[in-house]
């Protein structure tokens, strides 16, 4: 069941979910319209490095109300802990987070965040990105020392559905605490 | 020598009174006026501070935040428009994409790629 407080808009395949909800916000689409998609063809991190993003991984995009940036900066730094604090407590890893953007399990890579703003005389547009490392079970060679999933920390699948919305259902909540 | 002259749809008697070599006195209506070669500099003065003063305030765009600038979208002699992508400013947290809050050709870019700057540094001006 959806979640009233956030709309999800499903893709199968996408180039990037912020990509596309970049796209959607400029077009209009309100706050808090989730953009998850299966996999990313061209899925990226800070500087446009890619973001391996297979089927089995959680990725999507929220589109954030027009805060200041300050609270966008805060929120960033927020969600890394959000998505910490979901993976520690629903499946009791050791969580380690690499300030700003990315969290670490077993010294590898198991999530990213990118914020993403348009901005001019305000900010006209703010994105919030997230990939997680969830049911994938194989990294190419390059990439096996730097990252891993909860699947291969666990050895078994986790529900994406289920902590897509304790992660957004949180990040609401914290913006509205440091925005107010 | 008296003529009319409509100007926008009034009509305006005028009359030149005197025609001398560096001097002209007219008459328009119930009001003369003198032109010679300083007056007519006095005039041309005054005719300049009549026209409705263009805005040459800066356009400028500056940095929302800290941070680095990534990636410059435009070169100097560009014309920009409003809401044109012109900068990507990568902080520790975010990637930003600056656009412009105006039209206008780019007279003078401040920052190159790579360069770090300052919330509230000037990044770009725009004429």
């Amino acid at each position: 069941m959806q979640d009233p407080e956030f709309k999800i808009k499903n893709f199968k395949k996408i180039s990037s979910t912020n990509q596309k909800a970049k796209e959607l916000a400029l077009r209009g689409t309100v706050p808090w319209t989730v953009i998850v998609a299966e996999k990313q063809i061209a899925g990226y991190g800070k500087e446009k490095v890619p973001w391996f993003s297979p089927q089995g991984g959680l990725y999507f995009s929220i589109i954030l109300p027009k805060s200041k940036i300050e609270d966008l900066q805060t929120l960033t730094i927020i969600s890394a802990f959000i998505i910490a604090k979901a993976i520690k407590d629903n499946f009791s890893l050791e969580v380690l987070i690499k300030l700003p953007n990315d969290v670490l399990l077993n010294r590898k890579k198991v999530a990213g965040v990118l914020t993403e703003n348009v901005i001019g005389k305000d900010v006209k547009l703010s994105v919030l990105g997230i990939g997680l490392n969830t049911n994938i079970e194989k990294f190419p060679k390059e990439l096996e020392d730097k990252a891993t999933s909860l699947k291969i920390e666990l050895g078994k699948e986790v529900d994406n559905e289920n902590l897509l919305q304790k992660i957004v259902k949180e990040l609401k909540e914290q913006l509205k605490t440091i925005s107010e | 020598m008296k003529f009319k002259l409509k100007i926008k749809g009034k009509e305006f008697e005028v009359e030149i009174l005197e025609e001398g070599e560096d001097r002209v006195k007219i008459k328009v209506g119930e009001k003369e006026f003198i032109f010679g070669t300083e007056e007519e500099k006095k005039g041309v003065s005054l005719i300049q501070t009549s026209i409705p003063k263009r805005d040459f305030s800066k356009k400028e765009i500056k940095a929302p935040i800290a941070g680095v600038i990534s990636e410059i979208f435009v070169k100097e002699g560009d014309f920009v428009k409003r809401e044109q992508k012109i900068f990507f400013l990568s902080t520790m947290k975010m990637e930003n994409e600056i656009i412009s809050d105006f039209d206008g050709k780019a007279k003078e870019i401040l920052v190159k790629k790579n360069q770090e700057v300052k919330e509230g540094e000037t990044l770009i001006v725009l004429e």
